[in-house]
């Protein structure tokens, strides 16, 4: 690896005696420190919890199209206390409810995306050798796992896991059973992870940047890294705190959220009151808020990248794109109340909320809008990952245009609550986010393993997921625009009003089952990549950012010499160039 | 005692040893004796708002559409009351332990109503609930000393059961999704319990010879005491409540 001259290259930053150090199976695995390894574990353990909320889903969704019927078979592992014969108890509907929703957001999607992807993907795609604080980023992930682990303990507990919603609202949370409480003590670890992985972000982004990255000459994933990065660590503070004082509510007798006078099945409630319900409301949506793009800019930085390599031109509007996720996570931050129309907030407050609501549209639509135009006059190359990149446009687009009627409060308050919302937020982060991490995990596979996966069983698997996913969330906007609630166990099989959607439930279920039949190939083809997928070089698409300077799979400290950034990410189709693409790092 | 070993003649040992084996291993065989009573109510009955059931048509159709009679101050003839929870709260022998029986204490749900509306159940005797409605209910005890059961029943499950680990005399049975359905039971160590029906009277049986203090309870006109002595034959304590 000598130069030319005979003198040696220099070693990248950070990588120095570390490059040689064997280290013992429990230090390179499972307590690594290694960025890429800590980017495996959480993208592994993300797609495990996407797996485990998945099934919660596919749980409920029996219920929801043959309610009062006994689930076959199935039905009898849960015991008489959740499933007495088979038939869903209410009380455990709300079970895999709240925790679904929990295990999707906290455990899911956030591990994959900003875990997996900005831990694997991030420092590569920078030129670092590994994160600012690789000791950090390993409490970090473990932060994660005992979260992850007091989240799945808590269904084991006497009255079973968290019964009061991904929300947790007060008071019904302060009084529901212990399983809250360990969905409180599971949030402040997971709460914990998230800021730690942050700081980590911030600071190895900043500072160890490759030589001539400047911020313009990031890909636009690192960028959305970086600004999902802020997010996380200025949002989710005020939720840590509202988690701990929830928790003193129901241990410690104190009253952040019980407000005076509470009756509780006819019994006035003793002990209770001076506190604010409505302040855990507001605390909780101003992380949450912030947190639905948490999922969402890692998987539009992630499209973006996939758009960009396989139309073989740069992407259209970079520095719009850049301003915008900017923008965008600026004003995610002022939003917030728009989940609390219902709360009898006044005019004019409401008309604030109503205002940055609209406004915090525009830069998603620039985002979108550059990403629709990128494709214009594109060699598109139609591969598993560019798919579902291509998947995301239209199903983000779906899922933004339906969330315009429920900033505005006139049409917010009749479809607060009901199906509608379900399939808005679903259409945003399951054929949109989850899409987007799909692209994500056949486009850096090759890096990750050395190894491609398979195409066809790739294809089969997008197609397969993209009419599903549609069968399983259309129906939502019409039982939603019919008035059914989102909490019903039983989807209003009781109530008349409710009867002549009752069908659409059948066909959401079907297709939930049946999306995850075709989530099997996706699996198999997972596993069996790993060994007997078409082994790649260090660039396998032709692209044009750092990480793909670097071998596949990077060794420890990523890169043989230290990269350097000679121009912009995307420098594709240039003109009089010998090649159809100049990348990032190659000196001219 | 010395009375009925006398009667047999001096001169059977026999009898005399199978008569103290008898009197030692179960002395409440030979004496066991009944408190029985009448609980009537004292003055004009007040004018109870009926249960409204408009709400949930299934059961206001079972009740004909008409208004349902307030199960709380349900009175006989002679004005004997109905939902009086009789128990001996004082006086049973230390350390004594009473096995539960295995047949279960059934509450049914039933025009939306739980019936029976009073009851008592023994520690960890089956506590079983049916659904004869075919309507979704929920069962919610709001006990103090127990943990708190709160459960949904619906339509297709028309049978849960639980236990009481501890004795509590008398907590609440609610449900949430029917506001006017209320039931009480109180949850005993021993078998000594006995609630009335609309004639009012109850029986505590197989009591040993010995004072107790028995209680009666009602939901809203609270609770009575009475000491009563119990030796081989039966013994009658009335009781009589008023709004105060």
């Amino acid at each position: 690896m000598s130069s030319p001259t005979g003198v040696a290259p220099p070693k990248p930053h950070g990588a120095h005696e570390a490059h040689h150090e064997e280290l013992g199976f429990w230090r390179k695995y499972v307590f690594s420190t290694d960025h890429k390894v800590i980017g495996i574990q959480y993208a592994v353990t993300g797609l495990l919890f996407l797996l485990f909320g998945f099934s919660l889903m596919m749980l409920m969704r029996w219920n929801l199209a043959y309610p009062g019927a006994a689930l076959p078979i199935i039905g009898q592992l849960f015991g008489e206390a959740r499933m007495p014969g088979g038939t869903m108890l209410p009380e455990f509907y709300n079970e895999l409810g709240a925790m679904h929703g929990t295990i999707m957001v906290f455990l899911g999607v956030v591990p994959l995306a900003v875990g997996g992807f900005g831990n694997f993907v991030l420092p590569l795609q920078i030129g670092a050798p590994d994160m600012a604080f690789p000791k950090i980023n390993m409490v970090s992930y473990w932060c994660l796992f005992l979260g992850g682990i007091t989240m799945l303990g808590s269904f084991l507990v006497p009255g079973g896991a968290a019964q009061s919603g991904w929300t947790s609202y007060t008071p019904l949370s302060v009084i529901a059973g212990s399983g809250q409480t360990w969905w409180l003590i599971g949030m402040i670890f997971l709460i914990t992870s998230s800021l730690l992985g942050a700081l980590n972000f911030i600071t190895t982004t900043i500072q160890l940047r490759a030589k001539g990255l400047t911020f313009m000459r990031f890909p636009f994933f690192v960028w959305a890294q970086f600004v999902t990065a802020f997010l996380l660590l200025l949002a989710f503070p005020p939720l840590e705190a509202a988690g701990v004082m929830q928790l003193m509510d129901r241990v410690a007798g104190t009253n952040f959220f019980m407000p005076s006078g509470l009756v509780v099945s006819g019994q006035a409630l003793t002990n209770v009151g001076g506190g604010n319900t409505l302040l855990w409301q507001h605390l909780f949506w101003f992380l949450a808020h912030p947190e639905v793009y948490v999922l969402i800019l890692p998987g539009m930085g992630i499209v973006a990248e996939i758009i960009a390599n396989n139309t073989r031109k740069p992407l259209w509007g970079y520095r719009s794109m850049v301003y915008s996720i900017i923008f965008l996570g600026f004003m995610s931050f002022i939003v917030w109340a728009h989940h609390m129309f219902m709360t009898g907030m006044g005019t004019a407050m409401a008309a604030f909320f109503q205002t940055t609501t609209m406004i915090i549209s525009i830069p998603s639509v620039v985002i979108l809008t550059a990403l629709v135009i990128s494709l214009w006059g594109g060699s598109i190359r139609f591969n598993t990952p560019m798919l579902f990149a291509l998947a995301f446009l239209p199903m983000f687009g779906i899922g933004g245009l339906t969330g315009l009627p429920l900033g505005l409060n006139i049409s917010d308050i009749p479809l607060h609550d009901t199906y509608y919302v379900i399939a808005h937020f679903h259409y945003v982060v399951a054929p949109g986010t989850i899409f987007a991490l799909m692209a994500g995990i056949y486009y850096w596979f090759p890096k990750a393993t050395g190894r491609r996966m398979n195409e066809t069983l790739g294809k089969v698997h997008f197609w397969g997921s993209l009419v599903c996913m549609n069968v399983v969330f259309m129906p939502m906007f019409i039982t939603g625009l019919a008035g059914v609630s989102r909490r019903l166990f039983d989807a209003g099989s009781a109530y008349d009003f409710a009867q002549p959607t009752m069908h659409w439930n059948v066909v959401s279920s079907w297709g939930a089952w049946l999306l995850a039949v075709f989530q099997l190939p996706f699996i198999f083809n997972f596993f069996s990549s790993i060994r007997n997928g078409e082994k790649v070089g260090e660039n396998p698409w032709q692209a044009t950012t750092i990480e793909w300077s670097a071998p596949s799979p990077p060794p420890h400290g990523n890169f043989v010499g230290a990269p350097q950034a000679y121009r912009g990410p995307y420098e594709y189709s240039v003109p009089g160039a010998g090649k159809d693409f100049v990348p990032q790092y190659e000196a001219s | 005692m010395m009375k009925e070993i006398s009667m047999r003649g001096r001169g059977n040992g026999l009898c005399l040893a199978v008569g103290l084996l008898v009197a030692t291993v179960w002395p409440g065989a030979a004496l066991a004796a009944n408190v029985t009573g009448t609980v009537t109510f004292d003055g004009k009955a007040p004018a109870l708002k009926p249960l409204a059931m408009d709400a949930e048509p299934v059961c206001h159709k079972v009740h004909g559409g008409k208004p349902v009679a307030n199960e709380m101050l349900v009175l006989g003839s002679g004005n004997t009351m109905a939902h009086i929870m009789v128990w001996v709260s004082k006086g049973l022998p230390a350390g004594k332990t009473y096995p539960a029986p295995k047949t279960p204490v059934t509450l049914d749900q039933k025009g939306c109503q739980y019936i029976p509306h009073v009851t008592g159940i023994m520690v960890g005797q089956p506590y079983r609930i049916l659904n004869s409605d075919g309507i979704l209910h929920n069962i919610h005890t709001l006990p103090k000393v127990n943990p708190q059961f709160n459960r949904g029943q619906p339509a297709t499950v028309k049978e849960m059961t639980t236990t009481f680990p501890k004795p509590e005399a008398m907590l609440q049975v609610k449900c949430d999704v029917h506001p006017w359905m209320s039931a009480y039971i109180g949850v005993f160590t021993h078998p000594f319990f006995s609630a009335t029906s609309t004639d009012g009277k109850f029986t505590i049986s197989g009591l040993d010879a010995g004072t107790y203090e028995i209680t009666a309870w009602h939901e809203r006109l609270g609770t009575q005491t009475a000491s009563v002595t119990v030796g081989a034959t039966d013994v009658t304590q009335n009781f009589k409540f008023a709004v105060k």
